[in-house]
């Protein structure tokens, strides 16, 4: 008896180990591995997506995987393609850009497309993408990787406060936040602190580039491969200096957390209240608005301020792309292709805004949330959108590209902390992380330069 | 100075050949051979890095700290190689066994049965312990990130940059002060409660779960909870403080107070698994022992003192060395999840932060491998000091 037992189980998990392989034959579906960045809502959306593109196109078979961060994304991908396994499409933040054209890994869209205006029946428009997002990923003139999720940094005000303080819109530049901050901390209920950020690399280079000042040589090494950092000029001192002059009179909040995990420090001490102000990302746009409706205060969101001294140029993009791998199976690509048409068409484009807050990135799609009376119903909504569509297109304000990105924003992020936390220079820190900079550019270059 | 493989290996050989002659000729061999074997291994000890680095560390233009790196790597090989020797043939020419301790009855009868049991662990452990060791070996004398083109060759500069960089040296101090600290309060408020949660109360089990609950809960989960109560702006802890006491307290901003935070945190989350020990250990503590020493008139801190804690101090021991390896390798998430970046000015950056800090998100792996291989010695170092000293004091049974 107990032997007749073990041998039914044992043919059993025969059955199953030979079943699924005598079924995929069967299908024979052509699979197009997904890898994105996300394992919350954003993933469920794309995964809503992949299935309705799966339906459209029966052929394909659309897999998504989510991952815990940008930084692992791009480890597993390099393991990988050591392994021969690299997926279709992999998502890659901004800061990685030179490392995933460097990889050798991706092929350009543009030279998958050739001159081809449809795909699947999918039309490609090009034109129809917002300025400043063609500025940042058109790489040699190529359209090079499939903008997806893309951001800006703004700020929201909690107008309970700034209205008892006799301020009836935000404040625009930096000595108008110093000044609001002044009025603000002498409210009777003032708060705990008046303005904060998330001290993420990002910041630093928002308000670089709204002075028109490069980030790396070599046109923010757009013209040729970027050699040298170059942020200790008097653009980013002055950063620093103006940090650390709102630090030390007591209006600046720094939860003294840095980098990616640093947001939600800034979450929670908005929505409590204990600030009045928060430079932030327009990702959360939707999410902040909601805070302010929860906690009995009106949410503003407007431009980030910048340096009165030196006037406003522009503001960049964050956020990231998809790349296409290189070498794929011409049907595969194919799949691959239609998919990332697909994920940004005009209606995808504009729920994704809705879902998140991310800026629609189509001019369609921008207009087809205006005809559903969107933006009159958020207005906070349109703020990140009109501060790229007035940005002056320079090579400041189209982003650096660098490799080692993510290290030097740790440098970054370091230094601010530096600065405020000890009686140390401005200048001289940042002089020492350009330094630290340096020998990180020059070793990466060094490694993947051809 | 001129140092060339040659000279490293001569004087390898003269002190491989002097020790083993010496160690042959007490234990009654032929010192003649021991000196010629000696002076083998010797000469191949002082090769056993170097050659592998190819004795780049006496090339032209290299400084004086390389070549001392070069003259520390070649005495650290020659004695690699010569004492294990030494130790076997000292324990062969007398005829002693090589296991400690008394040998049990049951022997296998060949001694080779043991190769095939051993097989399974051995495998695994070559493929995924020392394979991967010695890979971290390799790319701790490269420049190297993963995805780039290639890799290049630097020697021994991801440690000789360690000497010179100041930050490194206060990351070390400040690992082995946080770790004391997380060892000691864990361990010592842990034997705290699970001795209160041994006592005969009612719904002990209950109280006994509840207790080992922290250890089950993910850094992940465990981090994100911390980081909200004790964010300096917003936060639950500085809420009520303020409200109860008028004061509030830069939990995480703070460069004073932020490695407090950490080592609270990593206490609390390990307190569960060593209260778990400690209740099992209680509980093997023999109740006749506790009864004749309560009956001599020995009152609850002597009996304790004399009776429970002996008793418990296999325990102990064994805790002192799992916790000393949580401190210095686990509390990455801690730190990760409440002070990222390891601010407020570097005041939680550990050894091991930095190591993944460079490793995952700077993809410095040359660098990252150098620092962990520093670490990994670190940490070898003090259990072999803890072995040496704290373990003779454990007494095994009655």
């Amino acid at each position: 008896m107990k032997k007749l037992v073990f041998l039914s189980v044992v043919l059993v998990m025969m059955l199953a180990l030979v079943a699924p392989g005598a079924t995929a034959v069967a299908q024979e579906k052509i699979k197009v591995d997904v890898w994105i960045a996300f394992q919350d809502y954003r993933w469920d959306w794309t995964k809503e997506v992949a299935a309705r593109f799966n339906e459209m196109f029966p052929q394909y078979e659309v897999v998504v995987t989510g991952g815990y961060s940008y930084e692992t994304v791009f480890a597993q991908v390099a393991v990988a393609a050591e392994q021969g396994q690299l997926p279709a499409v992999v998502q890659f933040f901004e800061a990685g850009t030179q490392d995933a054209r460097d990889s050798g890994l991706f092929k350009p869209i543009a030279d998958a497309l050739g001159d081809r205006t449809e795909i699947l029946g999918l039309p490609v428009d090009f034109d129809d993408f917002v300025e400043p997002v063609r500025a940042y990923y058109t790489l040699d003139g190529k359209w090079t990787s499939m903008p997806w999720n893309t951001s800006s940094a703004i700020m929201f005000s909690n107008m309970n406060y700034l209205r008892a303080a006799g301020w009836e819109k935000p404040p625009a530049t930096w000595n108008e936040v110093e000044q609001a901050c002044e009025a603000i901390m002498a409210l009777e209920n003032a708060p705990e602190y008046c303005f904060t950020w998330p001290n993420h690399g990002w910041f630093f280079e928002q308000w670089l580039a709204q002075q028109d000042a490069l980030y790396v040589n070599n046109g923010n090494g757009r013209e040729a491969r970027a050699t040298e950092a170059v942020f200790n000029s008097e653009a980013g001192v002055a950063i620093l200096q103006w940090l650390d002059d709102l630090y030390n009179k007591g209006y600046l909040y720094y939860s003294g957390a840095q980098g990616g995990d640093s947001w939600s420090t800034v979450d929670q001490a908005y929505s409590t209240q204990q600030v009045a102000m928060a430079a932030y990302s327009s990702s959360d746009t939707t999410l902040y608005t909601q805070m302010g409706i929860e906690g009995g205060f009106e949410t503003v969101a407007s431009f980030l301020p910048y340096n009165d001294d030196t006037g406003w140029t522009g503001n960049l993009i964050g956020g990231a792309t998809l790349w296409l791998a290189d070498g794929l199976d011409p049907a595969v690509e194919e799949g691959a292709l239609a998919f990332l048409v697909y994920l940004t068409n005009t209606e995808n484009a504009a729920d994704w805004h809705k879902i998140t807050g991310y800026i629609p990135i189509r001019y369609s799609a921008y207009d087809l949330l205006e005809s559903e009376g969107w933006f009159e119903q958020w207005p906070n909504q349109t703020v990140a959108v009109q501060q790229l569509a007035q940005s002056k297109v320079t090579p400041a304000t189209s982003g650096a590209l660098v490799g080692g990105f993510p290290a030097i924003r740790n440098v970054v992020t370091a230094a601010i902390d530096r600065v405020l936390l000890s009686d140390d220079d401005p200048k001289a820190v940042l002089d020492e992380a350009v330094a630290e900079a340096n020998r990180i550019i020059e070793e990466y270059n060094l490694l993947n330069a051809p | 100075m001129v140092v060339s493989p040659v000279i490293l290996m001569l004087a390898g050989a003269a002190i491989g050949a002097a020790v083993v002659a010496y160690i042959f000729k007490r234990a009654g061999g032929l010192w003649l051979l021991g000196l010629g074997l000696g002076a083998i291994a010797g000469a191949f000890g002082s090769a056993l890095f170097l050659a592998p680095l190819d004795y780049c560390t006496f090339e032209a233009g290299r400084e004086s700290l390389d070549r001392a790196f070069g003259l520390i790597l070649a005495a650290a090989g020659t004695a690699i190689v010569v004492a294990p020797l030494g130790w076997l043939s000292g324990k062969l020419l007398r005829h002693e066994s090589l296991i400690e301790g008394q040998q049990s009855q049951g022997a296998f009868r060949h001694w080779w049965i043991a190769i095939p049991l051993l097989a399974p662990t051995l495998t695994i452990l070559l493929l995924f312990l020392y394979y991967p060791s010695l890979e971290t070996l390799r790319l701790s004398t490269m420049l190297s990130r993963l995805g780039a083109r290639r890799e290049v060759f630097v020697c021994v500069d991801n440690f000789t940059r360690l000497v010179e960089d100041k930050t490194y040296f206060e990351t070390v101090v400040r690992t082995m002060y946080m770790s004391f600290f997380i060892v000691v309060l864990s361990m010592g408020l842990s034997l705290l409660v699970a001795t209160m949660a041994y006592l005969p109360i009612r719904g002990a089990s209950i109280y006994r779960i509840l207790l080992v609950w922290p250890y089950a809960m993910s850094p992940a989960v465990a981090g994100i909870i911390f980081l909200l109560m004790f964010n300096p702006s917003g936060g639950l802890i500085n809420y009520l403080l303020g409200k109860w006491l008028g004061i509030k307290l830069g939990w995480l901003n703070d460069p004073k107070v932020a490695p407090w935070t950490i080592i609270m945190a990593s206490v609390w989350k390990s307190m569960g698994f060593n209260i778990l020990f400690y209740i099992a250990g209680l509980q093997n503590v023999p109740k006749d022992l506790i009864e004749a020493g309560a009956i001599d008139g020995a009152g609850v801190l002597r009996r304790f003192w004399h009776i429970v804690w002996p008793m418990l101090s296999p325990i102990t021991f064994f805790l002192l060395v799992t916790n000393l390896t949580y401190a210095f390798f686990e509390t990455y998430a801690t730190i990760d999840y409440l002070t990222p970046g390891g601010g407020p000015l570097r005041s939680t950056t550990t050894m091991m932060y930095r190591v993944i800090q460079l490793g995952v998100q700077n993809n410095d792996m040359g660098k990252a491998a150098a620092e962990s291989i520093v670490l990994f010695l670190t940490v070898i170092g003090i259990t072999v000091v803890l072995f040496r000293t704290g373990g003779r004091q454990v007494t095994y049974g009655v």
